[in-house]
């Protein structure tokens, strides 16, 4: 089974992230399953990270529509830390709006990140997939 | 006098004396004697004319004149004729000569005298006359005027060459009185020329009447017919008159009044507001929609003036500058919307057209103006512009709501697809009862998800909810009432500064529930370090009554949430309680009302909703 280091789950559903973690169980071997309630606990953590010279995750799962601050306001924010490594981020979402495919175009252009778009519900083919180092 | 000839001394002498213009000719035809006379009136240049011959002393001298002199010498006697010529002074004279042959006491003759009599006044009232005639007929030919006269004795009627020609008829027709009445239309015209002959005959009145011919080939014509009694030694002996075609300029008259009234016409009945101005921008020409617009009774009242006697000083400065752009650059302004206030207040939107009238010398001596008064239309626009704003917002609401109905039931059914599937697949039971656990909560959330869309449903369906005078107070002491084992345990204070005769159009059930929103907002993130205080109060202004709930809780960053505030399941607090639900269903209901609701925050120090409650409609 592939290995990654450190995957993180950015999520304010609880059953969508019990989800995930269940299937990443099936799929990767990884020590560190981070999970946030929000984008702002979210990047609250990895600026943390950053300046304590830890381990940035490799793989993330975002959701959009959260309280506090949204996925798309946790991505604002993310593109402009400084870091070399470039992160794997797995949006996922149960929008179908086309107004969150094309802001997603417009991140993924901005980007040093590898971003994809994945719909609600993931599947375990899907997840296997997408979880990889970028 | 030097004499030239000895021999005719005496008779020289004599001659000089001479009362008319006389000279002697010998046959060579040089002057033997002259009377003073003679010399005077010719004036010529060198005085001394004796010896001199006639073809040098009149340099123009027609031939017919020396054919004569020579004729004279042969015998042919006297012939008289006529001979101009230039004096000093550059005057044109005339003088008349008469030739005869002169013979001495054999009857040989020996030359020819000459007596000259000046003939310039009468020449030149000859041709004073001939040239008043040439003129006279010119202008009978060019004004079309003849003449008549009737010589009542012998009943005999004479017509002149152009009244021949007005009536229609060949230079040889003669006419007498009969035929001549007959050639006016019947009718007022003829009835007219015939009482007018008979009263000028029996009573010596003239007249001077505008009638109608027809003509031998039918052509109606309008002349003018003018006459008048001539008497001889107090007997009357005849008439005598005018006859004038005037047919085309009464045509032309007619043409022109028609046109005018065409013009007058429709410039009066424009829907437009038309008015001519000077270069002073005087009005010098309204019709009747300016002067209805301008509110005056007639154009009296308003031609002479300018728009500073009509319009407030800065209305009428803009005009001018317009006026003088217009007639300065002589390019049209064309269709330029302008506002109009006039002296009583009101307010106009016009539609104004400004064209420069140019005179002769292609310099503008004025403008012509066209307005309309698109007020009407204005606020038609305004109000259509009004309900388009209303429908794209509420269309907006629709897609927004939509994206939350299908954003919600998808994510949940997502969560019950991704469930049922591990379900499916777990071995172990423990997990198996984990996951059921779990598919209950997804299922109670689902419920909830609609119950609250529901609620939203409601709200904007139930839009037209009989809006009924609402005593705030009596609502603010039912929530206050509702709530009190909550503010208790925050500790939180209301203070009511509403007055309690302040009363709005509400829908009860709303307000409730909009007042019990607010409050429990207001306690529900409250700043931890302090007890909550809610202040309540209003204020009004033209359309709204605006209530104003301000608190001193933790407060929300309007700038990165304000566009979310109040939107559906959006929360911007880490609260256990937060639904984001509360405000969303709130706004509904302010909107639902035609209210609005306004916040404004700072973080730390609390937030103010501004609620407005439409009183109008």
């Amino acid at each position: 089974m592939r290995k990654i280091n450190s995957i993180c789950i950015i999520d304010d559903d609880p059953i969508t992230v019990f989800g995930i973690k269940k299937i990443l169980g099936l799929v990767v071997v990884c020590d560190m399953v981070s999970t946030y309630a929000n984008g702002k606990l979210a990047i609250d953590g990895i600026k943390k990270a950053l300046e304590e010279d830890q381990m940035v995750p490799e793989v993330i799962f975002l959701d959009i529509n959260m309280p506090i601050m949204d996925g798309w306001q946790f991505l604002e924010e993310f593109i402009t830390l400084q870091m070399e490594q470039t992160v794997r981020i797995n949006i996922v979402t149960s929008s179908i709006d086309s107004v969150d495919r094309e802001k997603w175009e417009y991140f993924k252009s901005k980007s040093q990140h590898v971003i994809t778009f994945n719909n609600k519900p993931i599947k375990k083919n899907d997840i296997a997939l997408i979880t990889k180092v970028a | 006098m030097m004499l030239k000839n000895p021999q005719v001394g005496t008779n020289s002498y004599l001659i000089k004396q001479l009362p008319n213009a006389t000279a002697f000719l010998n046959t060579r035809l040089e002057v033997v004697h002259a009377s003073d006379k003679w010399v005077d009136y010719f004036n010529f240049e060198d005085r001394n004319v004796f010896g001199k011959k006639i073809p040098v002393l009149f340099k123009t001298i027609t031939k017919e004149w020396q054919k004569v002199l020579k004729d004279c010498l042969k015998g042919k006697a006297c012939t008289t004729g006529m001979e101009h010529f230039v004096d000093e002074a550059k005057n044109e004279r005339w003088f008349e000569w008469t030739n005869i042959p002169w013979y001495d006491e054999k009857e040989n003759i020996i030359g020819v005298i000459i007596q000259t009599e000046d003939v310039t006044e009468a020449v030149q009232g000859e041709l004073k006359l001939e040239k008043l005639q040439i003129l006279s007929q010119e202008k009978s030919e060019i004004a079309k005027i003849g003449s008549w006269n009737y010589d009542l004795v012998n009943e005999k009627l004479t017509w002149c060459d152009m009244t021949k020609k007005i009536h229609g008829v060949p230079a040889d027709f003669t006419p007498n009185i009969e035929t001549g009445i007959e050639f006016y239309k019947q009718g007022y015209s003829r009835n007219t020329v015939s009482m007018a002959v008979e009263m000028a005959i029996q009573q010596g009145t003239p007249w001077n009447e505008k009638l109608q011919i027809i003509t031998p080939d039918g052509e109606e014509k309008w002349v003018i017919a003018a006459g008048k009694p001539m008497y001889k030694n107090d007997e009357l002996i005849g008439l005598i008159g005018t006859f004038q075609d005037i047919n085309d300029q009464v045509l032309a008259d007619k043409k022109t009044k028609e046109s005018e009234r065409l013009l007058k016409t429709l410039i009066d009945n424009l829907p437009l507001n038309v008015f001519i101005k000077d270069l002073d921008s005087r009005k010098i020409l309204v019709n009747k929609s300016e002067c209805d617009f301008l509110n005056v009774s007639g154009p009296e009242m308003v031609l002479g003036k300018t728009d500073f006697d009509m319009y407030p000083k800065e209305i009428a400065e803009v005009f001018r500058d317009e006026d003088l752009q217009v007639m300065n650059s002589l390019k049209p302004i064309i269709g330029k919307e302008t506002l109009s206030r006039k002296q009583d207040g009101s307010v106009n939107t016009l539609l104004t057209s400004k064209i420069p009238l140019l005179g002769p010398d292609g310099q503008a001596t004025g403008l012509v103006g066209i307005s309309l008064d698109i007020s009407d239309l204005k606020q038609k626009e305004e109000e259509l512009r009004g309900l388009i704003n209303v429908t794209s917002m509420q269309n907006k609401k629709l897609i927004n709501f939509a994206h939350i109905v299908s954003h919600n039931l998808r994510s949940h059914s997502a969560n019950f697809s991704m469930l049922l599937d591990f379900l499916i697949n777990e071995e172990c039971g423990q997990e198996k009862e984990n996951i059921t656990k779990m598919l209950v909560d997804a299922s109670d959330n689902l419920l909830e998800t609609l119950e609250n869309l529901n609620e939203v449903v409601a709200i904007n369906t139930n839009g037209n909810l009989d809006k009924k005078p609402t005593v705030l107070n009596d609502k603010v002491a039912i929530v206050e009432q509702n709530l009190a084992p909550f503010l208790k345990n925050n500790n939180a204070k209301i203070v009511n500064e509403i007055s309690d005769d302040v009363v709005i159009k509400v829908i009860p059930a709303y307000l409730e529930s909009i007042l019990m929103n607010f409050i429990t907002n207001a306690v529900k993130f409250k700043e931890p370090m302090r007890d909550p205080i809610v202040k309540l109060s209003t204020t009004k202004n033209e359309n709204y009554t605006i209530l104003s709930i301000s608190d001193n809780g933790m407060g929300i960053d309007l700038k990165k949430y304000g566009d979310k505030l109040f939107g559906m399941y959006k929360t911007f607090h880490e609260h256990k309680d937060a639904r984001g639900i509360g405000l969303y269903i709130t706004k509904n209901q302010i909107e639902a009302m035609n209210g609005k609701v306004v916040a404004c925050s700072e973080v730390g120090k609390g937030s103010t909703f501004n609620i407005y409650f439409n009183e109008k409609n």
